[in-house]
């Protein structure tokens, strides 16, 4: 009995070392602030801390194209009478959002509205399978708990080898940070010092960022001959990206972005089902340019279906059509400076307006 | 199915489950089905080539030792010719069959043939020689279950990449074979982890910077890259090829079988005599008592001896595989064998003065390092080019490898020489439960946050 007491004894040591040390605080203290996990990680975190004024508080979250900036919809607040702040992150998606959600309001009674940034309303498809993205578990691994396991790895059905990445990230958590842990080793104190003014000072380095004033002023799309033309200054690559973005056929719809969004958003839903607060989607200006083949109506995206449920509401669809010009986009997919400052003050009212008519 | 891979350990984990809670008659036919399993993974063809081999072994050795003396040496003949006929083939033909083109001055593949190494070839077949040898000297008795046999010549743990186990050891093991002790267990567990630590942790992250400088040589001129990547794979191949024997020996050891040290702590050496009596014990073993000793070993005189020392060396740098380069790295080491000799053989296996030691150590390694150049380059013409970076490339201080790799190595050596005097990983499992655990759980924790876990590397020795 004494080999098994032994590795019994090895066993739990080790569980209980792993858990201190990933499944705690501890790690975060020497996270990098702006890599995957340290992102979400300092995001939620910065919205946990964060001084509230108002018991009217609307959180916003989207991915990078989610251009809400809090400080023009603060300029605002006397008017609204709301508090806004935003987690929106570059590269997050719907899983990832329901997993920020969770963290920033885990008793979903924090906000008056949660606002959710789309693409669209029609849960049109695109390239990426978006079920079996594998920086999802290096986004989110500081949010996962055990009890995560089977839903999260679960959601990666569609690719064994991810689905059991996720399982085993989950329980050994020291695998997906490895990559952070071993950086850490090149410069341990720079990264101490790095870490320790991240958690100090990065709710103002974001709170404070405005937005480039750069423009893609001069650039035409001829959507009939299918030419971009681009003012001199601007590179081979970037006429290349506008040209995909804009002239490139629609992927074929698969039914997979659909089955994704209906999870994750359905997910984010059921947080939310039953309490004070109001789930709000929005239409994202669709960019510089509109593309004249746009999605047809589908009454059975996710959006739509979630809409017709109590606390679910969608914004105007075309809210935001004004701003979709080449002078308030930095480039082919995001606004710059004064086209985040516009959309930021604009969505701030819509969403006052809407809550004060509810 | 690679040791360092989750597939594997659910593998093993069956395989220690069925075979223990087995009735005891069935236990051999268990470990013969799970090492043959075990071989299907990897490619099922060669399976008939393993059972053929097994076959005609079996029968040689039960042959010769039912025939009278004169009649014995055709059997041996016969299994000599089937195990080496089939290395040969497998391994050499191509090699062989290139040069004698390019000696004829014809295109150099004109005869070459699309040949898939079997994997573990070059294991068996010296397992199954010194087995049919041993019977032949009369110093084995033939086995005459066939079950038993093909589990020697089968068995998983050490199929692939050794260590060379002698028959009298495994049937020792087998005719009496016992439940693993308490402290065998607790050894056998650590083995496990300690070789998935030096496999994972060490040897694949050094053959990222070693792969890395070989494969774009001229990326990284100079002698400081030169050193850098030869010290990083002479890293990557020590860690490797340990790491894998450890957990063979490791799995082995709770499945109740004792299997021969392969590795002393090499690069500890004090000269190259005593390097090879600390790497790969089991093949300088298999080739001093079935290659040197039957060429005369020291028995002829001085000359002899440096002509059988450097032919041993010669055949055993060609075991590793079929090019040049290999025959270049044993002939170089039996060339650095016989200089230590002609210098004085007592010197070299006796161990220097401690002040002296970590001079003799530090050029025993140099020396080392710069045979594992022909070892790892690609060409004679590589190898050429690193040595000559090494002792005159001029270029920028580049040092390939990250100082916290090189600071965890420089932690492995104190372990190392912490272990060369007191083999205290050995008293781990005798000593006090928070001792072994802390040890384990650091090494746990070192394969989690260094290991290469984003793909499984294979283990270098599984190609020769």
């Amino acid at each position: 009995m004494r080999a098994f007491y032994t590795l019994l004894l090895t066993a739990v040591g080790f569980w209980a070392v792993e858990y201190a040390i990933f499944h705690t605080d501890a790690y975060y203290t020497i996270l990098r602030h702006d890599s995957s996990t340290g992102s979400v990680e300092t995001y939620v975190r910065n919205e946990l801390k964060r001084v509230r004024t108002n018991p009217r508080q609307v959180l916003t979250i989207g991915d990078s194209r989610m251009g809400f900036l809090p400080r023009y919809a603060k300029q605002l607040q006397p008017g609204t009478g709301y508090q806004f702040a935003t987690i929106a992150l570059g590269g997050a998606t719907p899983r990832d959002w329901y997993y920020m959600l969770r963290g920033a309001d885990p008793q979903a009674n924090k906000y008056s509205a949660v606002v959710i940034a789309m693409d669209d309303f029609e849960d049109t498809e695109i390239e990426e399978d978006l079920s079996v993205r594998a920086v999802d578990l290096y986004y989110l691994i500081g949010r996962l708990q055990y009890s995560d396991l089977p839903y999260f790895a679960g959601s990666y059905r569609h690719n064994r080898a991810l689905e059991w990445d996720a399982a085993r990230g989950i329980v050994l958590k020291g695998l997906i940070y490895k990559r952070d842990f071993q950086e850490f080793l090149l410069h341990p104190l720079y990264r101490i010092e790095l870490a320790q003014q991240a958690r100090r000072d990065s709710f103002f380095w974001y709170y404070s960022y405005v937005g480039s004033n750069q423009s893609l002023e001069g650039v035409q799309i001829d959507f009939v001959n299918r030419t971009v033309t681009v003012p001199p200054g601007f590179t081979e690559a970037q006429k290349t990206a506008y040209a995909f973005r804009f002239l490139a056929p629609r992927p074929k719809d698969r039914g997979m972005r659909s089955e994704y969004l209906h999870q994750w958003l359905g997910k984010i839903y059921e947080h939310y089902r039953g309490s004070k607060t109001q789930l709000m989607f929005l239409r994202l200006p669709r960019g510089p340019f509109v593309r004249p083949d746009q999605p047809a109506l589908n009454p059975h995206s996710s959006v739509r279906e979630l809409a017709l449920k109590p606390g679910v509401m969608l914004l105007p669809e075309h809210l935001f059509d004004s701003l979709e010009k080449p002078s308030l986009f930095l480039d082919q997919l995001h606004m710059n400076g004064p086209g985040c400052a516009e959309f930021s003050r604009m969505l701030a009212r819509e969403i006052a307006r809407e809550l004060d008519a509810l | 199915m690679l040791f360092n891979t989750t597939q594997f350990f659910a593998f093993f984990a069956i395989v220690l489950v069925v075979f223990y809670t087995a009735p005891r008659f069935l236990r051999r036919v268990i470990l013969l089905v799970a090492s043959y399993v075990f071989y299907l993974s990897w490619n099922y063809k060669f399976v008939v080539l393993l059972l053929g081999l097994t076959v005609v072994d079996y029968g040689a050795a039960v042959a010769i030792e039912s025939a009278s003396t004169l009649r014995k040496k055709p059997f041996l003949l016969i299994s000599l010719a089937a195990n080496l006929g089939m290395l040969g083939f497998f391994k050499y033909y191509n090699f062989f069959a290139g040069n004698l083109a390019q000696l004829l001055r014809v295109p150099p593949h004109s005869w070459a043939l699309s040949i898939v190494l079997p994997l573990g070839i070059s294991f068996h077949t010296f397992q199954s020689i010194s087995y049919v040898v041993d019977v032949y000297r009369g110093e084995q008795k033939a086995i005459r279950n066939p079950i038993d046999y093909a589990l020697f010549i089968s068995f998983f743990p050490q199929l692939v990449a050794g260590p060379i186990v002698r028959a009298r050891e495994f049937f020792a093991d087998l005719n009496a074979w016992k439940h693993p002790a308490q402290e065998e267990v607790l050894r056998g567990s650590l083995l496990i982890v300690l070789g998935l630590a030096k496999k994972m942790a060490f040897a694949d992250q050094f053959a990222q910077i070693a792969d890395s400088y070989f494969q774009n040589l001229a990326a990284h001129p100079g002698s400081w890259a030169a050193w850098s990547g030869v010290f990083a794979f002479a890293m990557q191949i020590f860690f490797d090829f340990s790491g894998y024997t450890d957990m063979a020996i490791g799995m082995a050891l709770l499945l109740g079988f004792h299997f021969p040290v392969n590795f002393r702590r090499p690069y500890l050496a004090f000269s190259i005599t005593d390097f090879w009596h600390r790497w790969h014990i089991s093949l300088s073993r298999w080739l001093r008592d079935y290659l040197y000793i039957p060429l005369g070993g020291n028995r002829g005189g001085r000359w002899m001896t440096y002509r059988n020392l450097m032919l041993t060396m010669l055949l055993g740098g060609l075991w590793h595989g079929a090019s040049w380069n290999f025959v270049i790295w044993g002939g170089y080491h039996g060339a650095l064998l016989g200089i230590e000799r002609m210098m004085g053989r007592r010197e070299f296996e006796k161990k220097p003065p401690l002040w002296l030691y970590p001079f003799r150590a530090l050029i025993t390694f140099a020396l080392v390092c710069i045979g594992w150049v022909f070892f790892r380059a690609a060409t004679f013409a590589d190898s050429r080019y690193v040595i000559s970076q090494m002792f005159r490339g001029s270029g920028p201080v580049e040092i390939l490898a990250p100082p916290w790799l090189l600071a965890m190595t420089g932690v492995s050596l104190v372990i190392a020489i912490i272990e060369e005097k007191f083999e205290w990983t050995e008293k781990l499992s005798h000593g006090p439960a928070w001792a072994y655990a802390a040890f384990t759980i650091l090494l746990l924790l070192t394969v989690e946050l260094i290991g290469v876990t984003e793909r499984a590397l294979p283990f270098v020795y599984f190609q020769f």
